[in-house]
């Protein structure tokens, strides 16, 4: 099957993130064997009225991969516990420097919406 | 080893092959763009640009009317190691003027899979001004395509 850009509808073209379901866990950060996951995070407290003690939770404040290193083995979307990295077929995201292919929060949610 | 002192083992490559002298294609879509294919079969990424050529994305020169002018590519692919540098230099050397070079998957883009290892070519920008850089480990043949118009885009405004 293929989609609207005319390739497999599951291709490994590039890697999607879903911000909202992650939980700056780390698990593809240590888990991905080109370390090309770079994450940052802080902690905040959540309190509760009645609540025993408040509940922290970690906001994730920067997350990006870099492409240019990347070997696309997938091993962060399948080991991800909350899904929220998942392949999108796009290709089309040449750059013209190296570090043009370091991409950040914004890009990486926007795989796969355009054609939702 | 060979008889005497020689060492039978100096050239790796099938009789014939001829690292420094590139193919040229244009792509099928779009003539104007001519891209010259440094092919000494580096590694996994090569299968990819082979692909492109298999699929009619990229075609023989000689089979299709393109304008003799116009910027001339060199494609670089594959994993270049510090022994094929030269190589890949001697080509880029050959390209006619006006020229680009184009970098495709992740190890001619930055070492990528072997950034950490001593031998390869940390990208191949350390050789050769690249132009565009096209990720993916491999790219697909149509990430190829891309990548070109992109590099034809931007000659075009500039
Ligand atoms: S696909 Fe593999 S190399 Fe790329 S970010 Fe995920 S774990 Fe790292
Ligand atoms: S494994 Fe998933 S949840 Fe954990 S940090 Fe990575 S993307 Fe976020
Ligand atoms: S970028 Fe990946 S597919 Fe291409 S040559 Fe390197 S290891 Fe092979």
């Amino acid at each position: 099957m293929t989609n609207s850009i005319g390739i497999p509808a599951q291709a490994h073209g590039v890697i999607a993130l879903t911000a909202s379901a992650c939980t700056s866990c780390m698990i593809c950060v240590r888990e991905c064997p080109a370390w090309c996951i770079e994450l940052e995070s802080h902690d905040e407290e959540v309190t509760e009225p009645g609540a025993r003690r408040p509940r922290t939770v970690s906001v994730l404040d920067a997350f990006t991969i870099d492409f240019g290193l990347c070997m696309y083995c997938g091993i962060c979307v399948d080991l991800c516990p909350f899904d929220a990295l998942a392949w999108q077929p796009d290709f089309d995201y040449a750059a013209g420097s190296p570090s043009g292919l370091v991409q950040g929060i914004n890009e990486l949610e926007s795989w796969g919406k355009s054609r939702e | 080893m060979g008889s005497g002192n020689t060492l039978d083992l100096v050239n790796p490559c099938p009789p014939g092959y001829q690292p420094s002298s590139p193919r040229t294609y244009v792509v099928a879509a779009d003539p104007s763009l001519r891209v010259q294919i440094l092919d000494i079969g580096l590694a996994c990424c090569s299968l990819e640009v082979g692909s492109a050529i298999t699929t009619g994305l990229l075609v023989d020169s000689a089979t299709v009317p393109s304008p003799d002018h116009g910027t001339t590519i060199l494609l670089i692919s594959g994993t270049v190691t510090d022994a094929l540098a030269p190589a890949v230099l001697r080509a880029w050397e050959q390209v006619p003027e006006p020229k680009a070079a184009v970098s495709f998957g992740a190890c001619a883009n930055t070492g990528g899979p072997y950034w950490d290892a001593p031998s390869v070519t940390k990208g191949v920008d350390q050789l050769v001004p690249v132009s565009v850089y096209i990720p993916g480990c491999p790219p697909r043949p149509e990430a190829l395509i891309a990548g070109l118009r992109q590099l034809r885009d931007e000659i075009t405004v500039n």
